[in-house]
Order: structure tokens, then C-alpha cells, then sequence
């Protein structure tokens, strides 16, 4: 067995009991013992959260619709037809606030790996133009514009740089320099994050996020900062689609993102 | 008659007045904060969890004893503190019971005495959390509050969103994350440190352990870092749109490992001290990096 399969087997039956071959690979392997580790670390923090009222559906069709676009799951079907997973079962152990928020987390992170994984080591060059290629225009409302966290439309960035990376030029060949780089399934992460974390991107004009005038100040001006640093990279990354330098504070600022949504949301729990 | 006319004001007057010195003492008792002290007798190395959910200050010293004490302020009525002892575990926390309007409204001082191998989670929404001469691992969260270590150790991971960061002669290894705040790190001599802030700004004049790994980014703040002639590192500093100000170049040798000596630009550096023992790596995204030689 290998480490992938020892992955499949963990998304499809859970962690117990594991089949004889699992349990074998798993007692040589020690990233999959980690991973192992780590998902009973989940599961256990898992049990101990008290019981809420589960996340709202539309939440769950977003995040597989999203994973079958990217290629990740397969079998499309509706997600109250089918057979109930074992990683299913636990979103009625979880609250939705912890839930919406490690969702993002993982999504983040997992677009963070894909991206540092998918170009090639110490590959820089800022100073290649963008190709000229047709533009695939990020999902956004009807009225064209994507709301800020502070409740005042702000433009919609520019077309993701992966958007830009995986389009097929319409009449140029493409530069050499963009052809080292195959499209991957993480091309739709950036257009996917600002989408994904809309979902759990707590309305912060709300009266209250911690109960304290000071703090709540300080939340709301660096969400506004953090939304500022990635509008900022993501037009950098429009115009220098290969800079891993850009795409990592992209990813760092995401991630950010992520744990102050996670402070907010956190907050809002521990008040009720 | 004119007589019982002023008798009368007199009475009106002392009782207004009167009235407004209890209304005012109520108010002054009202306002006064509530303290209460706890003592916990602990056998071994304790840990102090204090889950601070409204504003306030903590502040942390050591004593030679084997023993915590909880002193707490908070505002009367507002705040609910629990404080519960758990084998060595020391478990506070303080919540608020109504919704603050005001700055200041509703909030929980701390003040601790724990012995000097302790260990630390920590988390405020606003105010310093000040920690002084503990040997532990500590976890320390805050919102808009900054954080003040003096002369602490251990492994420490500081969480801010506005909140800065000042240590000062701190051994171990430092995380430091956080949006709006920034860091400084003085006379410490760490092994590892990894500081990332968005907009503050970072500065570390402190030893540079050899085989240390140093990792210090601000998005768009300045990362400016300290050295003496006789430290031993390899700096690597990158700014994606700022610039690389590198005040110390007869003492960084560029160049020392090959590949890195065609990105010795305005925005890019790499150089050696000595044998290069330490990592340091630098980095904005466009923020300037300053490298300086210590006098």
C-alpha cells in the first residue's frame, strides 16, 4: 500500500478500525503516521466541541462544487443524495463558526501547498511582461462589483493571475517563459478565494465582534488592510504572473485573512 | 416670615446637597473596581491558562516559590472571573456580561506571581500583556493589546492583530505573527525567530546564535536587523518593490555561496559575516530592509 492509497482508505472509512493493509503501511510510514496523528487530533478536538446547529447547506455545495472544478473529487451528485461520509458525519460534532472558519483554513492551506509545489524551485521573473491571453473574469455579483468588508463596494480585482496563467491565448504563441508552467488544478485557487472566504467573512459593521469598542476597531482596520494587501498582489500577480515572490505574499495575506475571519468568528462564539 | 424663607432654602439646599454627595459616592463605589486574590499551592511546573475576553492588562512576574497568586481588578458587575486550579493547571477566565459602549467599560486586570518555570497561554482583547522573568513555553494572544517580554524563555509564540511585540534579553525560540503590530527584539539571543507582521515594522539587535535561523517579513513595513563584526551569518534580504538599504557592506561579503551573486541589486542582497553560521532571512514586499553594523 502506499501512502496515496493509505490517503483514500483514511477519506473513506474513516480512522477505525483500519483494514489489515492500512495498518501495516501506516506502522512504516511516518508521514502517513503523522497525518494519522493529526486527523485523531482533529477528530478527538472534534468531540469535545459542544453541539450547534450544523452549517448551512449552501456552504457544503459551495466547497464541493468548488473541489469537483479543481478536479479533486469526482462522481459529481448532489450532496443530499449521497451516502454519508465518515468526515461528514463530523460536521454535527462541529459548530459552524469552527467549522466555516477551519474549511477556509484548509482550503488556504491547501492552495498555499499546490502553489509552492507546482513551479519550479527559485523560478523568479519579474520581469517578464504578462502575456497577452483572454482574460477570465473572477466570479462576481451582478452588479460587478465584490463588497469589502467594510460594506462599500470595491472594484473587482483584476483577473486572477492563474486565470491568466491557464487561458489559451487567442493569437500569440505563448512566451517561452509561461510555458515551463503547466496549468494545475490550483490555477482556479486564487479566483476561488475571494469567493470562498465571502462564505465566512463575518459582517463586520455588525455592532459588536469582541464586545470592546478598542478592539473591535483594530479587527475592522486590519481586515481593511489585509483586504488592501491582496487586492494589491493580486494586481502585482496580474502583471507578473510567474513571481513566486508575489504569490507567496498573496498566500501569506490569505492566510491571514483566514485567522483574523477565525478571531472574529471565534468571538462571536465564545459570547453566546 | 423672611426668616422661614431663608430657613426653608437652607433645607433645600443641604438636602440637594446632600443628595448629590450620595449619588456621588454610589457612583464612585459603583465604578470602584472589584479585586479579588487567589493563592494555589503547585508541586511541580505550572501551567497558567487565562482566557481574558474583555479588555485589560495581564501582567506577569516570578517568585522563587512554588506557589501562583491570581490578583484580579474588574469592573463590578460587568465581568464574571472564574478562576479554577486543575492538579498544576491554573485555569482563569474572564468574560463580560454586558456589551461595552465605552472604552474601558468592561474590563479585567491581572496580575500574577508564578514561579519561575512556568508555563503560559495567555489572551487579551486590548491592554499589555507584560511578562517578566519566566522560564516556559508561552502562548500569548491578543487584539489591539501590545506584548512585553523582559528576560524570558522558552519556546514563545506571540499572536497579535494590531497589537505590537517588544522582547528584551529573551532566550528560546520567538513566533511572532500579527497584522498591524510590529516587533523588537533587543539583547536577546534566540535560535530560531520567525517574525511576520503586514504593516509594522520589524527590528531585531540581538546575538545571532550560530546554526540560528532567522526569519523576519513585513508586507509593507521595514525589517531592519543589527549585527556586530564578529557574528557569524549569511543574510538573505529580498524586498519585492522596496529597496534593500545596506549600511554594513564592508562587513558582508557578497557573494560567499555562488548562486546568489547575480541578485545583488537595489531590492535584493545576499551577503556573509564570518563563516555564515546563522540563516537570516529578510524579507517585504514593499517595505524597506535595513542592514546595520552595531557600534
Amino acid at each position: 500500500m502506499q501512502c496515496k492509497d493509505f490517503e483514500a482508505v483514511l477519506e473513506q472509512e474513516g480512522l477505525a478500525p483500519l483494514p489489515l493493509a492500512a495498518k501495516s503501511h501506516l506502522a512504516q510510514c511516518s508521514a502517513c503516521q503523522n497525518l494519522f496523528a493529526d486527523l485523531s487530533v482533529l477528530v478527538s478536538a472534534a468531540q469535545q466541541l459542544p453541539a450547534e446547529m450544523n452549517p448551512p447547506q449552501r456552504l457544503w455545495v459551495s466547497l464541493r462544487a468548488q473541489m469537483e472544478r479543481e478536479g479533486l473529487i469526482k462522481q459529481p451528485m448532489a450532496v443530499a443524495e449521497e451516502k454519508a461520509h465518515w468526515w461528514q458525519a463530523l460536521t454535527t460534532l462541529f459548530k459552524p463558526r469552527v467549522l466555516v472558519t477551519a474549511g477556509a483554513a484548509l482550503a488556504l492551506a491547501f492552495a498555499a501547498f499546490l502553489t509552492f509545489h507546482r513551479s519550479p524551485m527559485g523560478v523568479t521573473n519579474r520581469s517578464t511582461p504578462a502575456p497577452s491571453v483572454a482574460q477570465v473574469p473572477p466570479p462576481v455579483q451582478p452588479n460587478g462589483v465584490r463588497p469589502s468588508s467594510s460594506g462599500s463596494p470595491i472594484p473587482v480585482p483584476d483577473p486572477a493571475p492563474q486565470a491568466i496563467a491557464s487561458a489559451k491565448p487567442r493569437a500569440n504563441p505563448k512566451p517561452p517563459a509561461i510555458q515551463h508552467f503547466k496549468p494545475s488544478p490550483s490555477d482556479n485557487v486564487y479566483a476561488s478565494f475571494p469567493v470562498a472566504l465571502q462564505d465566512v467573512e463575518p459582517n463586520v459593521n455588525g455592532p459588536s465582534l469582541r464586545g470592546s469598542v478598542e478592539a473591535d476597531a483594530s479587527l475592522r482596520e486590519n481586515l481593511r488592510v489585509i483586504n488592501a494587501v491582496i487586492a494589491e498582489c493580486r494586481k502585482h500577480l496580474k502583471k507578473y504572473p510567474n513571481d513566486t515572490m508575489a504569490r507567496e505574499y498573496l498566500a501569506s495575506a490569505y492566510r491571514q485573512k483566514a485567522e483574523l475571519v477565525a478571531t472574529i468568528l471565534d468571538s462571536g462564539r465564545s459570547e453566546q | 416670615m423672611i426668616l422661614n424663607l431663608k430657613q426653608n432654602k437652607r433645607t433645600v439646599l443641604s438636602a440637594v446637597g446632600t443628595g448629590i454627595l450620595f449619588s456621588a459616592a454610589a457612583t464612585a463605589l459603583a465604578a470602584a473596581p472589584e479585586q479579588k486574590e487567589h493563592h494555589f499551592e503547585v508541586k511541580g511546573r505550572p501551567t497558567v491558562v487565562l482566557q481574558n475576553i474583555v479588555d485589560g492588562r495581564i501582567e506577569v512576574k516570578s517568585s522563587k516559590s512554588l506557589e501562583v497568586v491570581v490578583i484580579s481588578s474588574s469592573s463590578p458587575q460587568k465581568v464574571a472571573i472564574d478562576v479554577e486550579q486543575v492538579g498544576d493547571r491554573i485555569d482563569i477566565s474572564a468574560t463580560g456580561l454586558v456589551n461595552s459602549t465605552q472604552p474601558h467599560e468592561v474590563e479585567a486586570n491581572f496580575t500574577l506571581t508564578v514561579p519561575e518555570q512556568t508555563e503560559l497561554q495567555l489572551k487579551t482583547q486590548t491592554g499589555l500583556i507584560y511578562v517578566e522573568q519566566v522560564n516556559g513555553d508561552m502562548q500569548l494572544e491578543s487584539v489591539a493589546g501590545d506584548v512585553n517580554l523582559k528576560e524570558v524563555s522558552g519556546y514563545i509564540i506571540v499572536k497579535t492583530t494590531g497589537g505590537s511585540l517588544k522582547c528584551t534579553q529573551c532566550t528560546g525560540k520567538l513566533d511572532f505573527a500579527s497584522i498591524g503590530g510590529g516587533a523588537q527584539v533587543l539583547q536577546s539571543s534566540l535560535m530560531k525567530i520567525n517574525l511576520m507582521t503586514t504593516t509594522g515594522n520589524l527590528l531585531y539587535d540581538g546575538e545571532f546564535v550560530r546554526t540560528g535561523i532567522y526569519t523576519m517579513k513585513s508586507t509593507k513595513g521595514s525589517v531592519e536587523v543589527h549585527f556586530s563584526p564578529t557574528d557569524s551569518l549569511d543574510v538573505d534580504a529580498r524586498s519585492l518593490t522596496g529597496t534593500v538599504d545596506n549600511q554594513a557592506a564592508e562587513f558582508l561579503r557578497p557573494d560567499a555561496h555562488g548562486p546568489h551573486h547575480s541578485r545583488n541589486r537595489g531590492n535584493s542582497f545576499f551577503g556573509t559575516v564570518g563563516q555564515g553560521l546563522a540563516k537570516v532571512e529578510l524579507s517585504s514586499y514593499s517595505g524597506t530592509i535595513r542592514i546595520l553594523k552595531r557600534p
